[in-house]
């Protein structure tokens, strides 16, 4: 007994011509029509070619421990300064004040990457000197992996100042990347893995925190303090040091990155070294292709087949089963 | 015959279609024509753009008439390949002048359009009578 229906299949009629007909010339235009349109309209609706895409990474980071330290005692422009440099406190003569720096970095989660930066500095001062201005220079080692290899020198700048003497400056702060072009999907970047400050040369200029800060900014690639939260407190007993805390956390960063564009289709031709890239943006094309060519795919089916069943241009019927002649 | 019950309409329908398009592009036709011209144009640049767009949308609507009246007094109605042309035609007509219309291309493109979907149509069309 026949209760449903398992399983069918369709049964294909044909139709048949010569090279030279119009129903050549039909089916050529409906081929291009299908496999052509779908193609302007994924094009022309954007975002075809991907052309960059971002990943997050939490960068390794490691405090180098060089820095300059420069804070104004009195609003006449007298200053105390001290850095890890030799020449940048011999140049600064009198002015040198030796703090006690202690540095604490953290890996909260065990990753084997640190996650945050605890420093604490404290400066002596006079008892009639007080502190205005706090200016403060860090460097770093920052480095990814994922994808393509960075590995750079970096710094970070923390300025305030404030026209009521303080205590103390906490700083909590984000190092974060900055990047001006997107950087490479693989390789070795390491242009940038030179010191920020050079630590041999003698001149004054070498040292100007303007000149490093102008000369850094103009790498294509940096790290910034992002997210600074300075509380100045106020109120310095007479023969306490001066003390600055900071929290730097190093957090997760979302990186962009380009993704190879090709002009034109290139054959496939398979070779174990291709890129990543080329082959990401292309998937990416094909997805877009092929969800519009579908739609197209089931127009022009039925229009065809609209046009020769009934046809409309003369072609030879062939029938699946065989047409018995009674 | 149960073919022409679709064909005829859906010539009628893309004829149709393909001539309210030209008409909106004539009515509006001031943002067309700004789109042809540089970002800094004179009147007279402007004014030339802007004849040159009405003759060639004039030459268009006169077409149409000629083709409506082919169509109209049935001289091609049961001509199969009048009909499947025609509706290609205009069809490809349709939607390339809506592209032209809302992304704003510039004028030298509608010449192109006018010369591929009208000057095969002409063709047939004399080539029928």
């Amino acid at each position: 007994m026949a209760f449903y229906e398992a399983y069918s299949h369709p049964a294909l009629v044909r139709y048949k011509t010569n090279i030279c007909t119009r129903a050549t010339l039909f089916v050529m235009v409906v081929l291009c029509l299908t496999y052509i349109s779908p193609l302007l309209v994924a094009y022309r609706s954007q975002g075809f070619w991907l052309k960059r895409s971002t990943y997050e990474e939490q960068p390794v980071v490691q405090f180098q421990y060089d820095m300059i330290l420069i804070g104004a005692t009195n609003t006449a422009g007298n200053y105390v300064a001290w850095s890890t440099f030799p020449n940048f406190n011999r140049l600064v003569g009198d002015n040198l004040r030796i703090p006690s720096v202690s540095v604490q970095e953290e890996d909260r989660n065990q990753d084997g990457k640190s996650d945050f930066l605890n420093l604490q500095i404290n400066i002596p001062l006079k008892p009639e000197e007080q502190m205005f201005t706090i200016q403060l220079l860090l460097t770093f080692t920052y480095q990814l992996f994922r994808m393509s290899t960075v590995a750079m020198q970096t710094l970070a700048f923390v300025q305030h100042s404030s026209s009521v003497p303080g205590s103390q400056l906490f700083i909590s702060a984000d190092l974060r990347l900055h990047q001006r072009t997107p950087l490479p999907h693989r390789g070795v970047h390491a242009v940038y893995n030179v010191s920020v400050i050079d630590a041999s040369s003698p001149f004054a200029s070498s040292y100007d925190l303007a000149n490093i800060i102008g000369l850094y900014q103009k790498r294509n690639l940096t790290t910034q303090l992002s997210g600074a939260v300075p509380v100045w407190t106020v109120g310095r007993a007479a023969n306490t040091p001066f003390q600055i805390r900071t929290q730097i956390n190093y957090p997760v960063d979302t990186i962009t990155y380009p993704l190879h564009t090709v002009s034109v289709l290139i054959s496939l031709t398979v070779s174990s070294t291709y890129r990543l890239g080329f082959w990401e943006t292309v998937k990416f094309a094909w997805i877009q292709y092929v969800s519009v060519l579908l739609i197209f795919l089931w127009i022009f089916q039925h229009i065809q087949t609209f046009v020769f069943q009934n046809q409309v241009i003369p072609t030879t019927k062939v029938l699946p089963f065989k047409q018995h002649n009674i | 015959m149960p073919v022409q019950i679709i064909l005829v309409p859906a010539r009628f329908l893309t004829l149709i279609a393909h001539l309210v398009i030209v008409i909106i592009i004539f009515w509006s036709r001031e943002n067309s024509v700004r789109a042809c011209l540089p970002l800094d144009y004179s009147d007279e640049e402007y004014r030339s753009e802007d004849t040159r767009l009405v003759v060639a949308l004039s030459v268009t609507l006169g077409l149409f008439a000629i083709e409506l009246m082919g169509f109209l007094s049935g001289v091609s109605l049961f001509n199969n390949n009048q009909a499947l042309l025609s509706i290609g035609c205009h069809a490809s007509g349709c939607v390339a002048l809506l592209f032209f219309l809302f992304e704003q291309w510039t004028c030298s493109i509608y010449w192109w359009i006018f010369a591929f979907c009208r000057s095969v149509k002409l063709q047939s069309l004399f080539s029928l009578i």
